[in-house]
């Protein structure tokens, strides 16, 4: 098994990490840079929960080789707050009660916070669209899509 | 956990075929990697070398051309596709079966290439390429071919991709002017699914009073599949409900469903039937 030295930026800092070639981008995230923002619950790309960005794209880190992502940019939850100021969306989801248990909440904002930045006022349908690839088991998604869109609101 | 294995991502097309001539069967080509991932972590075949296309720049061009048609390279995303003009004003039906596979996320990285080369029958963009007649590229170190998408499939998540080669890029010719194509799509949820059956058509007036119709399906047989015999009842100059009444027996028999964790057989059959009418009714008035 090949190994490689992989450089990325994550969450604006650079990090230098040699992987095994067999190592998801989930799995060094984790692991290797205890960002535990990123969920492993389903690993086959069916639940969204290890949601990140990579270069301001939202994508499933479980799908990914970590040694793919070398060169990029990958933002995690860990990375939306500013010095402790939780972003627009984060402080809607809290207003909105967009969460229970929590877990699919770090994929559910990264989600949120992507359609918002290539589309800063979406409609219900594609708020409903964008977060389609992460399953919550909780609450429903009525207060999450209310969340973003009042986020939405917020912002413009 | 993933299996062990190598992971190379040569630069250029003959290192590739090097690449893929020493490894053989142990080497699987790698994408997006939404299919490939899922599958080496289910163990179902294990490479001893995974070759990353992404670093050969050619493979990411996406060009149109009238006469061309679109070309789509073997490392192009869905979703860089559907974003791509041209895409949705020459092929609707395209932009329409490709936005219904997995989720925004999954169409972030995956490819078009990547969903007929991992050849599952109920793969979503290939009803759409086959009633576009698309062509899809095909390179080794003997030299490149073209293959017919609807002479590539050769059974459930089987290709007739030979040991060597590889898809460079996927041709999809423009379709006549006036035509109108469409993608239907039943699934158990609203959001992402396999689909039960998928349905893609294309109509094309040939004269002021007939048209031509081309059908093709996913998840009703091995392989997704043209319904041509049916389309030839379409060429007459009647009213659509008879066309359909007569035309619908013939892809009957074109299918051969099974019955499975998404659906049954009968139901499959069933769905064939109610997609097709709502399709070519929609496409019809359109015209």
């Amino acid at each position: 098994m090949s190994k490689h030295t992989i450089h990325l930026t994550v969450n604006g800092i650079d990090r230098t990490v040699e992987v095994e070639s067999n190592k998801t981008l989930l799995w060094v995230l984790r692991y290797n840079l205890a960002l535990t923002g990123p969920k492993a619950a389903c690993e086959r790309g069916d639940c969204g929960l290890c949601t990140i960005l990579m270069d301001d794209n939202p994508v499933k880190s479980c799908l990914i080789l970590a040694v793919e992502a070398d060169g990029h940019k990958i933002t995690t939850i860990e990375g939306i707050a500013k010095d402790g100021v939780l972003s627009p969306v984060q402080r809607k989801f809290v207003e909105h009660g967009a969460l229970q248990c929590g877990f699919c909440t770090p994929a559910a904002v990264l989600a949120a916070e992507a359609l918002l930045k290539r589309n800063p006022s979406p409609t219900r349908e594609e708020v409903v669209e964008a977060i389609e690839g992460v399953l919550c088991r909780c609450t429903g998604y009525r207060q999450i899509v209310d969340a973003i869109l009042d986020a939405a609101r917020m912002k413009t | 956990m993933l299996p062990k294995f190598d992971y190379i991502a040569p630069k250029t097309i003959e290192e590739t075929f090097e690449l893929l001539d020493k490894h053989g069967q142990d080497a699987r080509l790698l994408a997006g990697g939404t299919d490939l991932i899922v599958s080496l972590r289910a163990r179902e075949r294990i490479p001893k070398a995974v070759i990353d296309i992404k670093a050969m720049k050619e493979l990411h061009d996406l060009s149109f051309d009238e006469k061309r048609g679109l070309s789509i390279g073997a490392a192009v995303t869905l979703n860089r596709l559907l974003h791509y003009d041209a895409t949705s004003k020459h092929f609707p039906v395209l932009c329409e079966a490709v936005s219904t596979i997995g989720d925004y996320e999954i169409r972030n990285r995956a490819t078009l290439t990547g969903n007929i080369c991992n050849a599952s029958p109920a793969a979503d963009s290939a009803p759409a390429l086959l009633v576009l007649e698309a062509a899809v590229n095909v390179a080794s170190r003997k030299g490149r071919r073209s293959i017919p998408v609807r002479e590539f499939f050769a059974g459930v998540k089987k290709t007739v991709l030979a040991r060597g080669e590889m898809v460079t890029s996927i041709n999809v010719p423009t379709p006549p002017k006036g035509s109108r194509g469409g993608y239907l799509k039943a699934r158990r949820t609203v959001g992402e699914d396999l689909a039960v059956v998928g349905v893609g058509g294309l109509v094309t007036p040939s004269s002021k009073s007939s048209k031509t119709v081309r059908l093709a399906y996913a998840s009703v047989a091995p392989t997704p599949v043209r319904a041509l015999e049916a389309e030839k009842i379409f060429e007459r100059d009647k009213p659509l409900d008879e066309l359909l009444d007569q035309a619908m027996p013939i892809v009957s028999k074109t299918i051969s469903p099974i019955t499975d964790v998404r659906g049954g057989k009968e139901y499959r059959t069933n769905l064939v039937e109610v997609l097709t009418r709502r399709l070519l009714q929609r496409l019809w008035e359109a015209n």
